[in-house]
């Protein structure tokens, strides 16, 4: 299949995206910003809203969730073009709220990840009717997406038990419904949504929040550079359309899933110069916690151990106590430069930033679900029992938006949910089901073991924080540097709505959720102020933006 | 955003105390302190509390609420010469600060879709004229020459020449530096719970202690009804929690301020490109009543009203939406000197108070310093409510 960018023919393959395509072309930068920054693929998922381009005249559309399922032509974009010009010449008729379409499910299900997924399944084989909700193109979410290009490598063992998983839950009478975003949650327990071309809503007696997490940010300079993405956006362009996201590639992070994504890039023949990690080097201090990992899940184990060896026999080098300080592009390519342990610079085509994850959970948080605040993580978590019953009557919360504990914990946990969620509807389970219950809660207890074990091993050294330099950027959207916050303070700003109000951070297209834990960060550094669950941004709808041409057609219609 | 933690220290003994750190309680405080007085701002520090204004400068009068209350429109009427000196007035204080605020006055639309409709505008336009504003109807084919954005619905409009924007994070920042450098002192997160004479002083019971003043300003909104019941007052305040939702920012398309003849919506671009969306859509009232949470019925309705008027809003997202409470007075203003206490003041704008705020705040400051205000204040005064 072809596409056009503009003006120029490309070769795509159909299903996957146009990041993809366009990356695949070696063309990173697809927009310019407002002060004449260049911008590309950042998370790869739809959070960041950094890859804008226009396609076929519709302008703000994100290159990583637009589907090249036709010829289309594609341009780049400044900081937004003139709707006057290409806009609709009428529009719809006003409506009212009366004339969106409401659904009455049972159970709605907001994700179909691994713990979305699994909830539905649990809900369903115990009678309950289940509805879920999805804005990818497909169910799977970020670990069980699966490859939606057509024509390349057959699906790896990864690929296949989300297959499985999936195939289980279309089959079980579960309605899985994909490229639906809900933009908001409303008291007592109202949902809006839309889907392309539609807005309806969902009342549902139960909720299971199921949303996930997304990749921090790394604020150092150059963070913003085409070419600088997260660990899991160069991983979607593996895993989904086996597009390498360049052919020198530097990983930096925190965490085994950089060492995944080094094994997995190696295999497509990309050259990976080094994978930097901020934790120190897994000595003999640590036998404690590999023993627990092996007791807990001995097949991780051997996953990992696998990934290290792929990468000494591919000559990647593997550098701990270390972290990115810095980007700057040259000739063509991009510079990297780290400190730690070691301080080296590399030149390479794209830097992938793996500094861990934050949690999805806006919806939770519009809700008035109760959240408590991990110093540690420097993230909320929410106040759940063990079911994953929130303070919020009918609401249900499993998995990474709640607190991290990557796939196969929400797995678990979006068993025991969905159960959960069935009993307090008055369903009956059956023997089977009250097995699988059972071994849910096994599973949960022992994956948290292995994730306690795990995160100790790999806890980076506080120390190695890079102070950023006033010209780096904070808040990606309105481009506002940490200078300009110092700046601010200065001014006598001193809480996050004054500084938020006089530089304009945190009111972007991604809601500030790049910025808004690193402006805390620095607050709670600049002030000595310690942070707490009332720290920081309010969750305000929408929680993703949502067109107005979309709020304004009733779904069906 | 959760509340501002800019609790500095509370002043106990003070020349001037100014309740309410809004729109009209910054001005007025910073009149004050640049003519030499030392004032203190003690705001309760709601969230969103002060948010209600999205920038909007109105002046011509809103049809609809005149088609539904023709009893007040000779109130309305009286104090309408003020909105076009206010509009000025923005401009000044802009001058006066050396700052940006975004301001443009390039005028405001309201928009008819029937003959009908037009024809009240007609009327009104007359009317306002008469009243010393600058409007006029222009019909479909003079619309397409200066806002072609709008949609084939809308069959003429109503020209005020006067009208416009301003961006309001710029102004209200550009005012908290001003209020700062002149020495205002700005202490946020205490309620003031109680005001007594104390001799010939103020005596202010706040949720952080006492505080005594000789001279004190009630500009707190809605809550200026529970502060001037001591003295004698029944002010007919209220709160009325609004709803606001914006897009993402686009290249600037959409010149003026555009209302509806007979439906709640004002839409208008901001220097930044952003399309803020409004108009007195309802919002809720938290069970505390004190901040306003937004209401999904009113994202639909006004954004979908948004679109009918101009298509290509329908292209746009919103990035976000909000609430604020508005205090409605059922009528004009309420300025000036509350007769039977010396040295206490009352500063409440009125409707569109944002507009009307910095030269309100210049009156009540001006009857403060004992000054002749440049306007009869008698049509405002807190008299009426005794």
């Amino acid at each position: 299949m072809k596409i056009e960018f503009e003006g120029e023919a490309l070769e795509a393959r159909p299903g996957e995206s146009l990041a993809a395509t366009l990356t695949a072309h070696g063309i990173r930068s697809f927009r310019t910003t407002e002060r004449g920054a260049e911008r590309g693929v950042f998370c790869g998922m739809g959070v960041c809203q950094d890859c804008l381009v226009e396609v076929d005249g519709k302008p703000n559309q994100r290159a990583c969730t637009v589907k090249v399922d036709r010829p289309m032509k594609v341009r780049r974009e400044g900081s937004g073009r003139a709707p006057a010009a290409s806009g609709p010449a009428a529009g719809r008729p006003p409506i009212t709220i009366e004339e969106i379409p409401v659904e009455r499910p049972q159970v709605l299900v907001v994700g179909a990840g691994p713990g979305g997924l699994a909830a539905a399944y649990a809900a369903r084989l115990a009678g309950a009717e289940v509805l879920v909700l999805d804005e990818g193109s497909a169910p799977g979410g970020q670990y069980f997406k699966q490859c939606s290009a057509a024509g390349v490598a057959p699906p790896d063992a990864q690929h296949q038990e989300g297959r499985r998983l999936i195939d289980d839950v279309l089959g079980s009478g579960v309605t899985v419904r994909s490229n639906a975003s809900v933009w908001g949650a409303f008291r007592p327990l109202e949902f809006a949504a839309t889907k392309p071309g539609g807005s309806f809503l969902v009342q549902p007696e139960q909720a299971i929040i199921a949303t996930g997490a997304f990749d921090r940010g790394w604020p150092v300079p150059g963070w913003t550079l085409p070419g600088v993405m997260t660990t899991g956006a160069a991983q979607t362009l593996w895993r989904t359309a086996r597009r390498l996201p360049g052919k020198r590639v530097l990983i930096a992070g925190n965490g085994p899933l950089n060492l995944q994504l080094a094994v997995e890039l190696v295999a497509g023949g990309a050259d990976v110069v080094a994978v930097v990690e901020a934790a120190p080097a897994v000595g003999v201090r640590r036998v404690r916690e590999i023993a627990a990992m092996l007791a807990n899940a001995p097949r991780l184990v051997a996953d990992g151990v696998r990934y290290l060896s792929t990468c000494r026999r591919a000559g990647v080098r593997l550098i701990n106590g270390s972290v990115l300080t810095s980007v700057v592009p040259h000739s063509g390519g991009l510079r990297a430069t780290i400190a730690g342990r070691e301080t080296a610079s590399f030149d390479v085509d794209v830097v992938c930033l793996g500094y861990g994850f934050h949690p999805s959970n806006e919806l939770l948080r519009a809700l008035g679900c109760e959240h408590a605040f991990d110093p540690e993580q420097r993230r909320l978590v929410t106040v759940r029992d063990t079911r994953g019953k929130t303070s919020v009557d009918g609401v249900w919360a499993l998995g990474d938006c709640t607190t991290l504990g990557g796939a196969r914990v929400g797995q678990a946990e979006g068993t025991l949910a969905g159960f959960a969620a069935a009993r307090a509807l008055g369903c009956a389970l059956s023997a089977e089901a009250v097995r699988l219950e059972a071994q849910a809660a096994a599973d949960t207890a022992r994956h948290r073991r292995f994730q306690r074990a795990l995160w100790r091993m790999y806890r980076m050294d506080e120390s190695l924080r890079v102070r950023p330099t006033g010209d780096t950027v904070m808040c990606r959207c309105e481009e506002v540097t940490y200078g300009q916050v110092e700046a601010a303070l200065a001014e006598g700003a001193t809480s996050p709505s004054e500084i938020k109000q006089e530089t304009r951070l945190g009111m972007g297209r991604c809601q500030a959720r790049y910025c808004g834990p690193a402006l805390e960060t620095f607050l709670a550094e600049q002030t000595g102020r310690s942070q707490d669950e009332t720290s920081g941004f309010a969750p305000r709808v929408p929680v993703k933006p949502v067109s107005v041409g979309d709020l304004s057609n009733p779904a069906g219609a | 955003m959760h509340s501002p933690t800019t609790s500095g220290p509370l002043p106990r003994d003070i020349q001037t105390v100014v309740v309410g750190g809004g729109i009209l309680g910054l001005c007025v405080a910073g009149f004050l302190a640049e003519e030499g007085r030392e004032v203190a701002i003690i705001d309760a520090g709601r969230p969103e509390g002060t948010t209600t204004n999205a920038g909007s400068l109105h002046v011509q009068m809103q049809s609809r609420f005149m088609r539904m209350h023709p009893d007040q429109v000779p109130a309305l009427e009286s104090g309408l010469h003020l909105y076009p000196k206010a509009v000025e007035f923005w401009f000044e204080l802009q001058r006066h600060l050396d700052a940006d605020f975004g301001l443009k006055a390039s005028g405001g639309l309201m928009v008819a879709e029937s003959r009908e409709q037009l024809d009240f505008l007609a009327k009104k336009a007359e009317r306002e004229r008469s009243l010393g504003l600058d409007s006029k109807i222009l019909d479909r084919d003079e619309l397409d020459q200066i806002a072609p954005y709008l949609g084939p619905a809308v069959v003429g409009a109503e020209l005020c020449a006067d009208e416009g924007r301003l961006d309001a994070l710029k102004a209200n920042t550009a005012l908290r530096r001003w209020v700062r450098r002149v020495g205002v002192m700005v202490t946020g997160e205490t309620s003031v719970d109680r005001v007594s004479r104390d001799g010939g002083r103020f005596k202010l019971d706040t949720s952080r202690g006492t505080v005594r003043a000789a001279t004190l300003v009630i500009a707190a909104g809605p809550g200026s009804l529970t502060l001037a019941e001591p003295f004698g007052l029944t002010l007919p305040v209220e709160s009325e929690p609004l709803h606001m939702n914006i897009t993402e920012p686009t290249d600037l398309f959409i010149g003026h301020l555009v209302q509806h003849a007979d439906r709640m919506i004002t839409v208008k671009q901001l220097s930044s490109g952003h399309v803020v969306i409004g108009g007195g859509w309802p919002a809720d009232l938290s069970p505390s009543e004190d901040y306003a949470a937004v209401r999904l019925s009113s994202i639909i309705g006004n954004t979908s009203l948004a679109q009918h008027i101009v298509p290509a809003i329908g292209r746009l997202r919103i990035i976000r939406t909000w609430a604020g409470i508005n205090t409605p007075t059922g009528g004009p203003g309420i300025l000036g000197p509350i007769h039977g206490a010396p040295n206490a003041f009352l500063a409440i704008p009125g409707e569109a108070g944002y507009t009307l705020g910095p030269l309100s705040a210049r009156l009540v400051a001006d009857t403060v310093l004992g000054r002749r205000p440049t306007e009869d204040l008698a049509p405002f005064s807190p008299s009426r409510f005794r």
